[in-house]
């Protein structure tokens, strides 16, 4: 093993950059193409908001009673449309990882490169969008409802309508981090082990809900998990999300230091 | 001169099968390497180890003096283009040369251009949609015009028709003359890279059997072909690597000749002909012969 020689290259030649500038260059890696980074969310959300629209005038359309509307308006509150978004950001979560790690590979980047610019790329564009989603729950709250009773922004989830903006930017950051940091931990763990690594991630997480599900049956604790749900509400559960988040960005770093992208 | 590559006893085992076995060898600075094997054979393992994709098992590999694994300020003068890269899902070719420069300090951007040019590369078009000769271009624009001191192609041309791979070549050897730094190339068209070879290195089932300078290689065996009793009085006690014969004729491969050999050979009404290093590496790899390991 010590037939190898002192280093004597020409120095001079071999650049050394400082870390700050790689993980940025992951960053603009990441947002290069804008249309789908930028465009396409949005695109989405005005789709679903346009459907969204359309039911509302025909729900408020079709009733006339006082009462029925404002029932009308309780249900709306639990408008889970902007679910789709969030799933969206799955999708770019996994993809980060599954495509662009090899790509950025192929461009002579640390997987410690890769994954500090990934997780800074997730963080600004999670304020990015959550900042659009607090400007469009406080008009939605202003105009009451864009003008027909409904409600897809400012939800129950995200604090009803009476939530300050700063609570619902929290929120709405939150649920987006955990989306991007899950879905990149996943893909993570299939650069790393492929369909046996998919295999056992699922197949574990099955068994600890069934094994959670069985605990709490035979413990005879399921009022105390409700009243642990009623007591932390959804904007509490969101943020106790930011519990996992937490954990699929820290293992993720270390699921993807010793993975190699195959074919 | 200086190794920017250096390699000794590199082993990478996946469960039961040894990808690289027990490899040794170094690179010079500014020289163009051919990695030559069968397919299967360990050379983008071996190029994934060199670049820190993958990890060693065992051995010690040394770029520019150095770990490669995780080591930013090596790979910064590493670029590495295989065939089978992957691209992100929505990207097109010119995302590929937008980003290129924030990853490679030397990039050349009036390079790229005139390659795109050369290789009539659709930038626009979602490179999921691109030609399988369209999707090497975009390798092998990015491998010249990132101008890295050490510059890795693996099988970089699959699907580009003759006059690309001519362009490749064309332009590989006026920027190399321009702008000298070290280049290995993993290829399976020897014959048509053979003249840019300065050193090859033959790897099969993950053991390296050449590690030669070009030139000797080329003189290291010749086919002598003549009358079965000619050619088999002249190969006594020479060490043959092949032979195969119709009737009366015989074409025996030998190792190295002397100038005083190839003289007695004209002398016996014999024709000799260079091996090429297509045939070389096709005798070295294609059967248990293995007797030009120690010849050459």
């Amino acid at each position: 093993m010590s037939t190898l020689t002192q280093p004597t290259i020409d120095e001079a030649r071999i650049d050394r950059p400082g870390g700050a500038s790689n993980i940025l260059a992951v960053v603009r890696l990441h947002l290069v193409n804008r249309y789908s980074v930028f465009a396409v969310p949005w695109m989405i959300m005005g789709g679903i908001f346009v459907v969204n629209v359309a039911i509302w005038w025909i729900i408020f359309s079709s009733i006339s009673s006082e009462a029925d509307r404002a029932d009308a308006r309780d249900g709306l509150e639990f408008s889970g449309a902007l679910f789709y978004i969030f799933v969206y950001m799955l999708v770019l979560g996994i993809q980060a990882v599954a495509f662009t790690f090899p790509f950025a590979l192929g461009f002579s980047v640390t997987r410690r490169d890769f994954w500090l610019g990934s997780a800074l790329t997730f963080i600004g564009l999670s304020a990015v969008y959550s900042a659009g989603l607090t400007v469009l729950a406080a008009i939605e709250v202003a105009t009451d409802g864009w003008g027909l009773g409904g409600s897809m922004f400012a939800t129950f989830y995200f604090g009803g309508a009476d939530a300050s903006w700063i609570e619902r930017f929290g929120l709405y950051f939150a649920a987006y981090l955990f989306f991007y940091f899950v879905g990149a931990a996943i893909a993570t763990i299939y650069q790393r082990w492929r369909n046996n690594g998919m295999l056992v991630l699922f197949g574990t997480l099955a068994l600890l809900l069934v094994a959670g599900i069985a605990l709490a049956s035979f413990t005879s604790s399921w009022p105390s998990v409700w009243a642990w749900f009623g007591s932390n509400g959804p904007s509490g559960v969101i943020a106790w999300s930011l519990v996992p988040t937490a954990i699929a960005a820290i293992t993720g770093y270390f699921i993807l230091r010793r993975a190699t992208p195959k074919n | 001169m200086s190794a920017v590559v250096e390699v000794s006893h590199l082993t990478r085992r996946f469960g039961e099968t040894t990808a690289v076995d027990d490899v040794s060898f170094s690179v010079q600075k500014n020289t163009i390497h051919g990695l030559l094997g069968r397919n299967g054979a360990g050379k983008t393992t071996l190029m994934q180890l060199l670049t820190g994709q993958d990890f060693a098992t065992r051995g010690e590999i040394r770029i520019f003096g150095e770990h490669p694994v995780e080591n930013s300020g090596v790979l910064k003068n590493v670029c590495f283009i295989k065939e089978s890269q992957r691209y992100p899902d929505d990207f097109k070719p010119r995302h590929v040369f937008t980003s290129a420069p924030w990853f490679f300090p030397n990039w050349d951007a009036a390079l790229a251009e005139r390659l795109i040019a050369d290789f009539r590369l659709p930038l626009n078009r979602r490179i999921k949609k691109l030609s399988r000769g369209q999707l090497s271009a975009i390798g092998v624009i990015v491998g010249l015009a990132s101008r890295a001191p050490l510059t890795f192609f693996d099988e970089p041309y699959l699907g580009l028709d003759a006059v690309a791979r001519q362009i490749f070549y064309d332009r590989l050897l006026e920027d190399f003359g321009e702008h000298p730094r070290t280049v290995i190339l993993s290829t399976h068209l020897i014959d048509e890279v053979s003249n840019l070879l300065e050193h090859v290195l033959v790897i099969d089932e993950g053991k390296l059997l050449i590690d030669q300078d070009a030139e000797t290689l080329r003189g290291s065996a010749t086919t002598v072909v003549g009358t079965r009793q000619g050619v088999d009085s002249f190969v006594v006690g020479r060490e043959v690597l092949h032979r195969e014969g119709i009737g009366g004729l015989a074409s025996v491969t030998v190792g190295r000749l002397t100038p005083q050999d190839r003289a007695r050979a004209t002398e016996m009404g014999l024709e000799l002909s260079p091996v090429s290093l297509q045939q070389l590496v096709v005798r070295l790899t294609g059967s248990s012969q293995t007797a030009l390991e120690q010849s050459a």
